[in-house]
């Protein structure tokens, strides 16, 4: 068997290279109620990343994978870096929930990739938007077990704005997210 | 990143590459399977790329600088199998070692015909081909006369979210390789994985120099648990 391709870090220079025009606007075929996924991304010290590259991957309203394209586009797919306050913001649907293999419900979520200088390896997670209680049955929920940990990746909804989904990202240290390995 | 891979992927924390230090998970990662979402990935519609992308070298109005070169390969994955239609991102320094960034404040010219940026569809045999220049080697803060060596960077989706990688491809006889912690925090038996080879008949006769890399992407679904 031919051994995988190590990874190696995106680097500082990636703007001009990987960056599109509305890569914030999440395609979707269909229909579905529209929200914002934000926040910010920091550093162990607390400080904010201001050159990730951020990308997001989810089911459809009907919780279904996205295929396809609009002509320009793949549908389903985010790609942001953050600004200089370490914020990404993602203009999507609201993810439905899905199934998996062995009849286990996936509750409404959102697969990130984060990449950046200092990143040997893409961090991958999830992020998702549904309060702990109708999450507990996610495969994933159940995995991290420790709620403290869990609520690193529960993006919460804006009290004034019931379209803004925030969620904080803290690569390392207190507060630090759950990153998965699949 | 998948744990049985720890013999070819860098660790997340990789001191002497110091931005590792405040960036990389102190927490040990969990693992699960991929979702069914990410067994799939986003599809890029043919139009999306235009065949000119593949030839870094045309974008200006005359040739760029520096030492004119073809890159071919196949993407495969792990069991052997090509990798179709998946759209692999380059980019890359002109042949001067300067990138066309705001934030790149190495000394060295723009060259006004190099963009150093490409994108390319496989085909239905993994294959795919660039044109490019030779990137230059360039220094960098990390530590004192510390340079990166020539290097192209590439960003790879294969065909489900759970394949995204991010990696660099290095030049064959480097002697920068030796000094560069970005590539050294690769184990061993990983690092010939990221040297191209010269294959001179891939080249442009009297033109172009010919080099050769191929890339492995994991599979699509679970790797299988190691006891």
């Amino acid at each position: 068997m031919p051994k995988p391709t190590p990874s190696q870090t995106v680097g500082p220079f990636f703007a001009r290279e990987l960056l599109w025009k509305d890569g914030g606007i999440v395609l979707f075929p269909g229909r579905g109620d529209r929200i914002t996924l934000t926040g910010q991304v920091f550093d162990g010290n607390g400080a904010p990343i201001f050159d990730a590259l951020f990308e997001t991957w989810q089911a459809d309203a009907n919780g279904t994978s996205p295929s396809g394209d609009d002509g320009s586009r793949p549908y389903g797919y985010g790609r942001v870096s953050t600004d200089t306050e370490g914020r990404y913001a993602i203009e999507t649907v609201m993810p439905g929930p899905f199934k998996g293999p062995g009849g286990e419900t996936y509750a409404p979520q959102i697969s990130v990739a984060i990449f950046a200088r200092g990143l040997l390896k893409a961090l991958h997670t999830r992020v998702f938007l549904a309060p702990l209680e109708v999450i507990k049955d996610d495969p994933l929920a159940r995995a991290i077990a420790d709620p403290d940990r869990l609520k690193t990746l529960i993006a919460t909804l804006d009290a004034k704005d019931p379209k803004v989904y925030r969620w904080d990202v803290r690569l390392r240290g207190a507060g630090e997210a759950v990153f998965l390995e699949f | 990143m998948a744990a049985t891979h720890a013999d070819v992927h860098p660790p997340y924390l990789y001191p002497d590459y110091k931005s590792t230090r405040l960036r990389a998970p102190a927490q040990p990662l969990v693992r699960v399977a991929p979702s069914p979402l990410e067994t799939t990935g986003p599809v890029f519609p043919k139009q999306f790329v235009k065949e000119s992308e593949a030839d870094l070298t045309t974008w200006g109005r005359s040739a760029p600088l520096g030492e004119k070169m073809v890159l071919v390969g196949r993407l495969l994955d792990e069991d052997g199998r090509p990798v179709r239609r998946s759209l692999i991102e380059v980019w890359q320094a002109n042949a001067s070692g300067k990138y066309p960034h705001p934030v790149d404040d190495h000394e060295a010219p723009l060259d006004p015909n190099f963009l150093g940026k490409g994108q390319v569809l496989t085909d239905d045999e993994g294959r795919y081909r660039i044109v490019t220049v030779k990137p230059g080697a360039y220094p960098w803060q990390n530590h004192a006369f510390g340079w990166r060596p020539a290097h192209i960077h590439f960003s790879l989706f294969g065909n489900a979210y759970a394949q995204r990688l991010i990696t660099q491809m290095f030049f064959p006889g480097d002697p920068l390789l030796a000094i560069d912690p970005i590539f050294q925090s690769v184990p061993e038996a990983g690092r010939n994985l990221l040297i191209a080879e010269l294959d001179l008949e891939q080249g442009l006769e009297g033109v172009a120099l010919g080099y050769r890399w191929d890339m492995v992407l994991r599979g699509p679904r679970a790797t299988p648990m190691v006891v």
